[in-house]
């Protein structure tokens, strides 16, 4: 009995530990962002009256809310427009199958070990020369279809039944129709995880946009947190502040998704 | 009639189009790409102001961009050839300006002929922006190094700041480990692995880490050697200490774990926000390396030039641009300075009321002054193509050195491993 309870004790005890370590990073990040920037560096741990004058400081020095707007709508049309395509392709790789397709979904897996500086110049050669530079197009297009979402969307459509799509067939339901009212209302958890997994990767991608968001009016969050650090003296409140916002449309959307997340991770189908 | 009056409707759509077309002829438009808001992008800004009164048809506009992001962007599109979107005129980090030149040679304009007068600059500065004997940058801010010190934890130990002025680096360390001792406060503090104070010291003795033909001179490099000597001095007797990263450097003089600070004179801008220390700070200039012939008591870290696009529609009227303000206005920089603190290296300046006007953070000292003289003592040095590959050898063979290692052994690795990344 007694051991049992230094078990638990001790499994708790190694759980708090986890958890302060993952959390205090985050914790002492808005902490931060309510001091002044000398406070900061000197190590404060408590929340201090700057909030406001960080935030006063932030707004009037940069385009803060032009940059919040234009991540939230590059995030959100490559969120849907990648989930759209790459569960399509997942769903025909693994519902259609046949050796060639099978063969071609293994060279799309090879394209995961293509790191994307390597295809960055021609890329971009390409966007200038269809005039994409410095839209949403632009920003949505080179992740759309992502060999990681197929292949998620490939082995979560196993656990799809086949059962459903024969009895779909039989009430006159077209391929198109399967997909779209039998497939996505039965895989919403996995549509959850790929649209959080995505969302944060568009939210936070830096290098594409850097690179074709060349006007200030096309700027990101990324980019602008990058020039917060950029000058020679750095004020930390601000620069805090400024992650400590951007973190959160990504925090709520986990949050909202946590359930089906969970679910869609570990591959379960309702 | 209804075809006669469409056609006078389409001649009136031609003619108006026209005449916007013209219009939007008139106005030109001047992009520029820099960073930081309460520096460089505050000084452009006014110096659109002034420009705007010599010729309002130009128009400034200005990017806010992370010198790391616009080399990015710059690398990017010059690489893929896509230079529409590249602006008239950009910011450079002058230890990458010869890099860039030379990986590009086409893609920067050359100002020697462009009527700016650049014996008006600090020479050493000049040197750092010319390429093959061609001027390609309009030289901005100063980074002449300077020595920055608590005159209170001096005063503690019975000393002040005329005995830390033109002396070399034996007194420095010796008075240094007597401030350690009565105060128990260190007077420098510096990122491990980084080389920054390396290289201040280093450009104080005028030589650098290439020969005149440009080959990697490290391992039998006598200056380096002394340096090195000194470093580990520094360290040994606890009058430098080592800290991690940038944060804790900066952190380590405003929360006063040590007493001083050696940097550009940028580093002022970091050293001014504690207001509890204001009137206990005074700038001083560097110790100098006795045993190395020809060093002095200058240096320079940091700083950055305008420089001017190939690529630009208008590359006069961005040159004239910058002639006219950075390179001809003493009003620009007596506006800038006390709001940013932004030093000029335009030496006429120096002669402004502004920059003679005592700094109260500084007891009064006028800094300003000081620091446009140390930046006429620079010496000049020639950084290179291969300066941040230097750089980042350097900082590997110190680790070695401060881990055990003998210096000429980590100097020879050092030595090789830049002939192979420049090979």
């Amino acid at each position: 009995m007694n051991k049992q309870k230094l078990f638990r004790a001790s499994k708790y005890g190694f759980l708090i530990f986890i958890s302060f370590c993952s959390l205090f990073p985050l914790f002492w990040m808005f902490v931060a962002a309510t001091n002044t920037s000398v406070d900061v560096l000197g190590g404060t741990l408590i929340p201090g009256f700057n909030l406001i004058e960080n935030f006063k400081v932030l707004t009037a020095n940069t385009n803060f809310y032009q940059a919040m707007w234009n991540s939230f709508k590059y995030a959100a049309v490559t969120t849907l427009a990648s989930l759209l395509v790459s569960s399509l392709a997942g769903y025909g790789f693994e519902i259609y199958h046949d050796r060639g397709k099978d063969m071609l979904m293994k060279v799309l897996l090879l394209s995961l070990m293509v790191p994307f500086a390597v295809i960055m110049v021609p890329l971009y050669m390409l966007f200038g020369n269809l005039g994409l530079l410095n839209t949403t197009a632009g920003f949505a297009l080179p992740t759309v279809s992502t060999a990681f979402l197929i292949f998620l969307f490939r082995q979560s459509s196993r656990n799809f039944p086949h059962e459903v799509i024969e009895a779909s067939r039989l009430d006159g339901l077209t391929e198109i129709g399967i997909f779209f009212r039998m497939f996505i209302p039965i895989m919403r958890s996995t549509y959850a995880a790929a649209a959080v997994i995505t969302f944060m990767n568009a939210w936070n991608n830096y290098l594409w946009p850097l690179i074709i968001m060349q006007k200030e009016s096309a700027k990101t969050m990324p980019l602008l947190i990058s020039n917060l650090t950029a000058g020679y003296t750095i004020d930390y409140g601000v620069l805090m502040l400024a992650v400590g916002i951007s973190i959160l449309p990504t925090l709520i959307l986990f949050l909202a998704l946590q359930k089906n997340f969970a679910e869609g991770v570990t591959g379960s189908a309702k | 009639m209804k075809k006669k009056l469409t056609v006078l409707f389409l001649m009136i759509v031609m003619m108006a189009g026209f005449t916007t077309m013209t219009f939007a002829q008139e106005e030109t438009t001047i992009t520029v790409w820099c960073w930081d808001p309460n520096f460089n992008i505050y000084a452009m800004e006014e110096a659109a102001a002034i420009y705007k009164d010599i010729n309002p048809d130009v128009n400034i506009e200005i990017k806010e961009v992370a010198w790391e992001d616009l080399q990015t962007q710059l690398s990017t599109s010059l690489s893929a050839n896509q230079t529409d979107s590249l602006p008239d005129i950009i910011l450079m980090q002058d230890n990458a300006l010869a890099k860039n030149v030379n990986s590009f040679p086409n893609a920067f304009y050359d100002l020697s002929d462009s009527g700016i007068e650049f014996d008006k600059f600090a020479n050493f500065k000049v040197e750092l922006t010319k390429v093959d004997g061609k001027n390609y940058a309009v030289p901005f801010d100063n980074g002449a190094a300077i020595n920055a010190m608590r005159v209170d934890v001096l005063e503690e130990a019975g000393y002040t700041i005329e005995d830390f002025t033109n002396i070399t680096w034996e007194e420095f360390i010796e008075k240094g480990s007597d401030v350690k001792e009565k105060t128990g406060k260190p007077l420098l503090s510096a990122i491990a692995g980084q080389s920054d104070l390396l290289m201040i010291m280093m450009q104080s003795t005028g030589n650098w880490f290439f020969d005149q033909n440009g080959e990697p001179n490290i391992a039998d490099n006598e200056p380096l050697k002394e340096i090195i000597r000194v470093y580990q001095e520094l360290l040994e007797k606890e009058i430098l200490v080592q800290i991690n990263d940038w944060n804790q450097y900066i952190s380590s003089f405003q929360s006063g774990t040590v007493a001083g600070t050696m940097n550009g004179a940028w580093i002022i801008g970091s050293i001014v926000p504690v207001k509890e220390q204001a009137g206990n700070w005074r700038i001083t200039n560097l110790p100098r390396l006795a045993n190395v012939e020809g060093a002095t008591n200058y240096s320079n870290q940091g700083g950055s030039s305008w420089m001017v696009m190939a690529n630009s529609e208008h590359p006069e009227i961005a040159a004239d641009f910058l002639n006219q303000t950075f390179a001809g206005s003493k009003e620009l920089y007596e506006t800038i300075l006390p709001s940013s603190g932004a030093i000029a290296t335009y030496l006429p300046a120096g002669d402004s009321e502004v920059y003679n006007m005592p700094h109260p953070f500084f007891g009064g000292q006028k800094i300003y002054t000081e620091i446009i003289d140390y930046a006429a003592k620079v010496p000049e040095v020639d950084y290179g193509i291969y300066n941040y590959e230097a750089r980042d050898t350097i900082s590997t063979a110190i680790t070695q050195i401060m881990s055990g290692q003998d210096i000429q052994s980590a100097l020879d690795e050092a030595q090789s491993t830049l002939e192979f990344q420049m090979w």
